[in-house]
């Protein structure tokens, strides 16, 4: 089994071991005030091999992937790649719940599977499904429905829901590339 | 000129004006693009949250099939054009690259070269129309309109190797703005992210990102925010609403896409070619100000 960081560097996480904690990348976070760790303690983090804190902690799902840490970071550090590829270890493994929150895993996962079978994504089906696979009590999940219909009606009255998904012709091409991605990386 | 469209997902539902205003806008202007046949979906930020290999071999089906065409690849959508533009990037960067893809794509029949370069619509209208060329068609100047340019995060990071404009203070956009002859305000929050990629998940970091955009432009005596993402436009435009009721003040700031501000300048239908009764925070005070169609119907 090979240490944290390298799995993280192996997942996109590049140059994060040339990290010397000058919080440029905390200090121009947008969303910073709402997650557990900051996004300069994460790293730090996950170079001393705190698995298991890191990939339950919120600030992995907090991250908007705004890319404003890595553009500044003096250290050239991918940290919106560190934390993709916290997200991505996180849902493999499940890590999804506790203190982090349940519908960014829901979103991702619902976002995957529209576009891998119908080759593009279709809004008002994503909405539903988010809110259907997340891992929160049914109450939670139908009055997080019930809130956003009259904004989807909203939506509809101008024409911006389409009712039918475009099925694209080469949608079996789309869904061959999840396949063969998905065996790629199970086979690492 | 002359370009291989790819719309995205967006610009089919939530951003359909952003969608009638491109097509109208460039066909006025005089350029040519052909829609992408049987395009599928860049990924997004699912495919980069979930996978660093299924965020390039997506994009990679997009990606080929423009090859074929032999053309530049326009992109509206900000997401869309960074994961193409990355997609090309990772294909040129290196042998070993394009093996990993090669087998991501086996069994497709898709070959993918990084012949072609993936831009951003503003880049096109800098770069290749020019301000030149789209001030010369102005035939509404937008004189006493004020507005700020909000460009959020992709239209420039991450750079990459290649961008048309800088990470910390683009102008692209105040640049074509002010050749339709409106003023562009000062805004520090240009390239401060709305919140856009959390909404589902974390809906009150979208409300208080949004509504420091909101709030910014509103002072500044902004009559509109003008952007270049559909992303940020759901954000800043059709939540809006729902970013009232949650911080309990009136807003009411129109949020235009830049190719519906070109368009009106340019003497279009502001409904029939720009969508502009499909913005959520109606735009009718500009409309009717600088419109060439609602003056003549006043006449």
């Amino acid at each position: 089994m090979r240490d944290f960081r390298s799995e993280v560097i192996a997942a996109g996480g590049e140059g994060i071991a040339a990290c010397y904690q000058c919080g440029t990348c905390s200090g121009g976070c947008p969303t910073v005030s709402a997650m557990d760790y900051t996004p300069r303690q994460i790293i730090r983090m996950v170079n001393l091999g705190m698995r298991d804190r890191v990939l339950s902690s919120r600030t992995i799902w907090l991250c908007a992937s705004c890319y404003q840490c890595q553009v500044r970071c003096p250290r050239e550090v991918k940290i919106t790649e560190v934390m993709a590829a916290l997200k991505s270890i996180a849902m493999k493994e499940g890590h999804n719940s506790g203190i982090a929150r349940p519908r960014a895993a829901s979103f991702y996962r619902s976002f995957n599977e529209i576009v891998s079978n119908i080759g593009r994504q279709f809004e008002p089906l994503l909405l539903m499904k988010t809110a259907l696979g997340s891992r929160e009590g049914i109450f939670t999940k139908l009055r997080y429905l019930l809130r956003n219909a009259p904004f989807g009606i909203a939506l509809m009255k101008k024409g911006k829901l389409p009712f039918k998904p475009e099925k694209i012709a080469g949608r079996d091409e789309v869904k061959r590339i999840f396949e063969n991605v998905a065996r790629m990386e199970a086979g690492k | 000129m002359s370009y291989t469209y790819y719309p995205g997902c967006s610009l089919e539902a939530t951003a359909k004006e952003y969608d009638m205003s491109f097509r109208s806008v460039f066909n006025a202007l005089g350029v040519d693009f052909q829609e992408l046949e049987d395009w599928s979906c860049c990924g997004a930020s699912a495919a980069h949250a979930t996978s660093k290999l299924l965020s390039v071999a997506l994009p990679a089906r997009d990606l080929a099939k423009a090859e074929a065409t032999g053309r530049d690849v326009v992109a509206p959508c900000p997401a869309c054009y960074q994961n193409l533009k990355h997609t090309r990037e990772f294909v040129l960067e290196s042998e070993h690259n394009r093996e990993v893809l090669k087998k991501a794509l086996e069994g497709t029949g898709i070959q993918v070269e990084g012949r072609v370069k993936v831009r951003h619509v503003l880049d096109v209208l800098l770069n290749d129309v020019g301000v030149d060329a789209i001030g010369e068609k102005v035939s509404r100047p937008l004189e006493g309109l004020r507005v700020v340019p909000y460009y959020g995060c992709y239209i420039v990071r991450p750079p990459g190797k290649e961008t048309f404009d800088d990470v910390e203070n683009p102008t692209s956009m105040d640049r074509i703005i002010q050749a339709l002859g409106a003023t562009v305000l000062p805004f520090t929050r240009k390239t401060r992210c709305c919140g856009a990629p959390v909404m589902m998940s974390q809906e009150e970091e979208m409300h208080r990102l949004s509504y420091e955009i909101l709030r910014e432009a509103r002072e500044a005596g902004a009559q509109a925010i003008v952007v270049a993402c559909p992303m940020c436009h759901f954000s800043l435009d059709a939540k809006q609403p729902e970013i009232e009721a949650h911080m309990g003040e009136r807003l009411g700031i129109p949020v235009l896409y830049i190719t519906q501000l070109v368009g009106l300048a340019l003497g279009l239908d502001p409904y029939a070619e720009l969508g502009m009764d499909k913005n959520m925070v109606p735009p009718e005070d500009i409309i009717r100000k600088y419109s060439a169609k609602a003056a003549k119907a006043k006449a």
